[in-house]
């Protein structure tokens, strides 16, 4: 995959009055505007869900670095994403106390139910399904984050309710 | 300064230095490759690593300040351990291809493994591939065998400017990428193949031809700028096959122009034998035969010479030797860019080195598109501005500056006067105006802000002002010029050797022109006009091609129609179309001669290579063509001789070449204190300035010959004629065709736009159809 671009034919995007005040508070906590890079593109990826190139841009010139540091950080950090994901991401420990706990077969349930591999989106654009090392929640194994939202001892039935009220959230949503 | 001991011997070294700093300047031998003394410090490769009594465990040197009475060891049995381990380390993903690498043979990591690593590696895991970029014309890459020392993303970003190299990931994942595919921003991009400690960055043009071994290496002096880098010839016999930088050279790095114009060395271009026109064409001959055509054209005739400023020391003495000896009627122009003869008051070329301008006070550059122009200065700017000095900036663009200089006004030609009387009324608020200073204000009515960024530069102790083509190349230069003379002398920067006054030549040679030439030059435009006007017989041009360069490119088609041409030169070029008589005459790289570079450094070369095909050094031409001409006798016919008559002309040359002035020496530039001009007043026709673009690929026969930079110049190509959005808005135009209309004529060309140039300016390229607007100063501009 190359990784390179074209940063003239990108689609300009925007912080907004809010966020900016954000990262104002932000930058004026370190000595340099730059040292405020991981928690701005934190709060970035909050707003736009993931890191594609223009909104690395946007980071870049917020802050008065240039792309290239910022996509340095990014691919050096797991937890940014620079392709979408599905709304809701529902992330599973595999580490050894979930693995001990059934996070493996419940892995592979998930995948089954939602008929998607580890890393691919559903076709409707709802669901992700990621690995992730240890979530620190090893009380609760197995762990599942949605959204970063922790939800711990979770069993096959557990996440069958949980994907099916998603859906019905989604559902109500439409009508 | 602080104390220490390296194995066990006392040194003394400047508070601060690292501890690998203080090796290699004590001729200690420590192993490194992220290191660079250019560049900030990495620390990542671990392979500096030495031992400190008293430390637990090895430090890395690059990044260890020395310290009083530290005691460090550099051969121990620990260190040959943790040294093999580095080495071991660092191969694990390199390919043991060495035997099909280019760097093979001039490889740190090949020396270094020898040296200090195991013969064998333990690692048997299959290693990583990684993809390879394409990063332009002059750099090729092999990625799978990068040890990600990062010396190419920190060149990229501290020396560059563009920081458009990085590194991704992390772990075994980690890659050095780029942000744009298939270019390297950068006009310094070269530097590349030779900052990269083993194979992953190699240079593309000398890929695979040749091995280090086979090499002959000829120092010599690049003359594709003023600045005149040091630069290392690398040949296999006669053949050229690729310019490096001379690590013991003044600068740290050599430009993309002064590396790739090899590539015209050998060049279809090259004027290889004597040549005469029979019947409309250009035919081989002997020398006996061209020297007698050159003879029916040029004795007794009133001829014009129009030079080149790149030629040796010697060379150009010859010509004034030329002249004196058979030709004393003859016109002599050498300046394709300056429409101003009247004398300045103070003359082409650098009053400080460039490390002093790097270190002043406060730096101005007026009206210099100094990245394409002088770009390893404009490094030397960029730094300055990295470690927070100031830099000021005031002329017609502002892009290609690839740094943000603190203060920056965008101006028009038309706009000088006024910024330099805002200046002078700054200098007079403060009780410093002059007589002479009234006298000029009174002619120009106008006041224009940007003259107080000069002022404010110039209130500094220390000010190196920079005054560039678009002054040197105005109608009105000598009154411009005496006018920011004026301002130094009352600002208190007197008239001593280093005093600021820095006006940037257009090529080598400066002073020595001004020497040499002084007292016969004549412009280049005045030369034409008196050609045009039937009042010459011949032309003679030596290496100059006013056709691609300068300013007359109009005025030398028409003169070239209809008056005989006599070509002296390396590069024969669009020139060629015109010649009755080529005689060639030895490139750069063939020659033993002298150079005198901006700042007044003499260089002399002594090593050439053999010529290629049947031309001379131009002075034996020169001389030979005296000889010709008629001469009783021969002015020189020898270099010694030659150099003998060159210190009448500069009396200090006698002991450049006796070897008694060091290697830091500088021949001063010329002053003229009594040069006054006041300002015309005369405005321009019409509403819109012309500044002729300059382009380090495609300026000058040689780069033009080259096929190497007309490749990225095409690449770095902007529209050839360029304005402010605002300018075409404000005439109700849109970026497109439009009419340009000059005094001499009409033309419809593509208009776009930018920015970052100044408003009511028309930026043109010297080429194609918009070549010949360079030639005008004003334009008027409507729809199609």
């Amino acid at each position: 995959m190359s990784m390179q671009v074209d940063t003239t034919q990108m689609e300009k995007v925007s912080f907004n009055a809010e966020q900016l005040e954000e990262i104002r508070e932000l930058v004026a906590r370190y000595p340099h505007p730059r040292s405020a890079l991981l928690p701005v593109l934190h709060l970035a990826q909050q707003h736009f869900g993931y890191l594609p190139m223009n909104v690395q841009q946007l980071v870049a010139d917020t802050l008065d670095v240039n792309l290239m540091q910022v996509r340095e950080v990014v691919t050096f950090y797991t937890m940014f994403r620079e392709q979408p994901t599905g709304k809701y991401l529902l992330e599973v420990c595999t580490n050894a106390g979930c693995m001990l706990n059934g996070a493996c077969e419940l892995l592979e349930h998930m995948c089954r139910t939602l008929g998607i591999r580890v890393g691919e989106t559903t076709p409707d654009g709802l669901f992700t399904v990621t690995e992730v090392e240890c979530a620190g929640a090893c009380g609760g194994a197995p762990v599942v984050q949605v959204n970063n939202v922790y939800h711990e001892k979770v069993t096959a039935e557990h996440m069958d309710q949980l994907i099916a009220d998603a859906r019905a959230q989604e559902d109500g949503g439409v009508a | 300064m602080t104390t220490l001991y390296i194995d066990d011997k006392e040194v003394t070294v400047p508070a601060n230095t690292s501890i690998l700093e203080a090796c290699r300047m004590h001729g200690v031998d420590v192993p490194y490759f992220c290191y660079h003394p250019e560049l900030k410090v990495a620390a990542n490769c671990r392979m500096c690593l030495v031992e400190v009594e008293g430390w637990p465990k090895p430090a890395a040197s690059c990044c260890t300040p020395v310290a009083e009475d530290m005691r460090v060891r550099t051969q121990t049995e620990t260190l040959k351990k943790d040294r093999k381990m580095v080495m071991e380390y660092l191969l694990i993903h390199h390919p043991l291809d060495c035997p099909v690498c280019d760097q093979g043979g001039d490889c740190k990591l090949q020396d270094y493994s020898v040296e200090h690593g195991a013969s064998q590696g333990r690692y048997v895991e299959p290693k990583r591939r990684t993809e390879d970029k394409n990063l332009g014309p002059f750099i090729t890459t092999c990625m799978t065998r990068c040890i990600h020392c990062t010396r190419c993303v920190r060149f990229a970003e501290e020396v560059a400017g563009t920081g458009d190299m990085g590194v991704l990931n992390r772990g075994d994942h980690m890659r050095i990428d780029s942000i744009v595919e298939d270019t390297l921003r950068s006009e310094l991009a070269g530097n590349l193949a030779e900052l990269c400690p083993v194979g992953a960055l190699l240079d593309k043009p000398s890929n695979d031809v040749s091995r280090p071994w086979e090499l002959e290496r000829h120092h010599s002096t690049c003359i594709q700028c003023p600045h005149g880098c040091d630069v290392i010839i690398e040949s296999r016999g006669d053949e050229v096959i690729r310019i490096k930088h001379d690590p013991e050279g003044a600068e740290a790095w050599i430009c993309d122009r002064g590396r790739y114009v090899y590539d015209a060395f050998r060049s279809d271009d090259r004027l290889l034998v004597p040549a005469v026109r029979k019947q409309g064409e250009l035919l081989a001959c002997d020398w006996n035969e061209a020297l007698t055509r050159a003879r029916e054209l040029l004795k007794d005739k009133k001829v014009g010479i129009i030079f080149s400023p790149s030629w040796s020391l010697e060379g150009l003495t010859s010509i004034r030797l030329l002249h004196d000896a058979v030709m004393n009627e003859a016109k002599v122009a050498f300046d394709l860019h300056r429409r101003d003869m009247r004398p300045f008051a103070f003359e082409e070329g650098l009053s400080m080195s460039t490390a002093e301008i790097e270190a002043a006070d406060e730096v101005v550059i007026l009206g210099s598109d100094l990245r394409q122009r002088l770009p390893i200065l404009m490094q030397r700017l960029r730094r300055r501005v990295a470690n927070g000095k100031a830099l000021t900036r005031i002329g017609a663009m502002n892009y290609r500056t690839n740094t943000s200089p603190g203060k920056d006004a965008l101006i028009r030609p038309r706009d000088w006067p006024a910024v330099i009387a805002r200046a002078m009324e700054q200098l007079k608020d403060v009780g410093k105006g002059s007589p002479a200073m009234e006298a000029w204000l009174e002619r120009v009515p106008a006041r224009h802000e940007a003259g107080k960024l000069l002022a404010d530069a110039l209130m500094a102790e220390r000010c190196a002002v920079l005054v560039g083509e678009e002054i040197r190349a105005h109608e009105d230069a000598a009154a411009l010029i005496h006018g920011i003379d004026l301002l130094m002398r009352s600002a208190g920067h007197g008239e001593a050797g280093d005093d600021g006054r820095n006006l940037i030549p257009e090529g080598m040679n400066a002073q020595v022109l001004s020497a040499v030439f002084g007292d016969i030059r004549t412009g280049v435009g005045e030369l034409l006009q008196a050609a045009e006007a039937g009042e010459l017989d011949a032309l003679m041009l030596v290496g100059s091609d006013p056709l691609g360069d300068g300013l007359f490119s109009m005025q030398a088609r028409r003169v070239l129609r209809q008056v005989p041409l006599v070509q002296v030169g390396a590069i024969g070029g669009q020139i060629a179309e015109f010649a009755d008589v080529q005689l060639p005459a030895a490139a750069y790289s063939e020659i033993e001669g002298t150079f005198v570079n901006m700042e007044g450094r003499v260089r002399i070369a002594d090593k050439p290579l053999r010529s290629i095909g049947e031309e001379r050094p131009l002075w034996k031409v020169m001389m030979r063509l005296t000889q010709e001409l008629g001469a009783d006798d021969v002015p020189a016919v020898s270099l010694d001789e030659l150099r003998q008559k060159a210190a009448v002309f500069m009396p200090e040359l006698a002991d450049v070449f006796a070897g008694k002035k060091g290697a830091e020496w500088r021949m001063p530039t010329a002053r003229n204190r009594n040069a006054r001009c006041l300002p015309s007043g005369v405005e321009p026709a019409m509403a819109l300035d012309i500044v002729s673009r300059f382009s380090m690929y495609r300026e000058g026969a040689w780069a033009r010959a080259s096929g190497l930079l007309r490749e990225a110049g095409q690449l770095f190509a902007l529209p050839d004629v360029l304005v402010h959005p605002h300018t075409l808005r404000q005439l109700g135009l849109e970026e497109g065709e439009c009419v340009i209309r000059t005094a001499s004529g009409e033309i419809t060309h593509h208009v776009g736009t930018r920015e970052d140039v100044a408003e009511g300016v028309l930026f043109v390229a010297k080429r194609g159809g918009a070549g010949d607007l360079s030639t005008e100063t004003s334009a008027s501009l409507r729809g199609v």
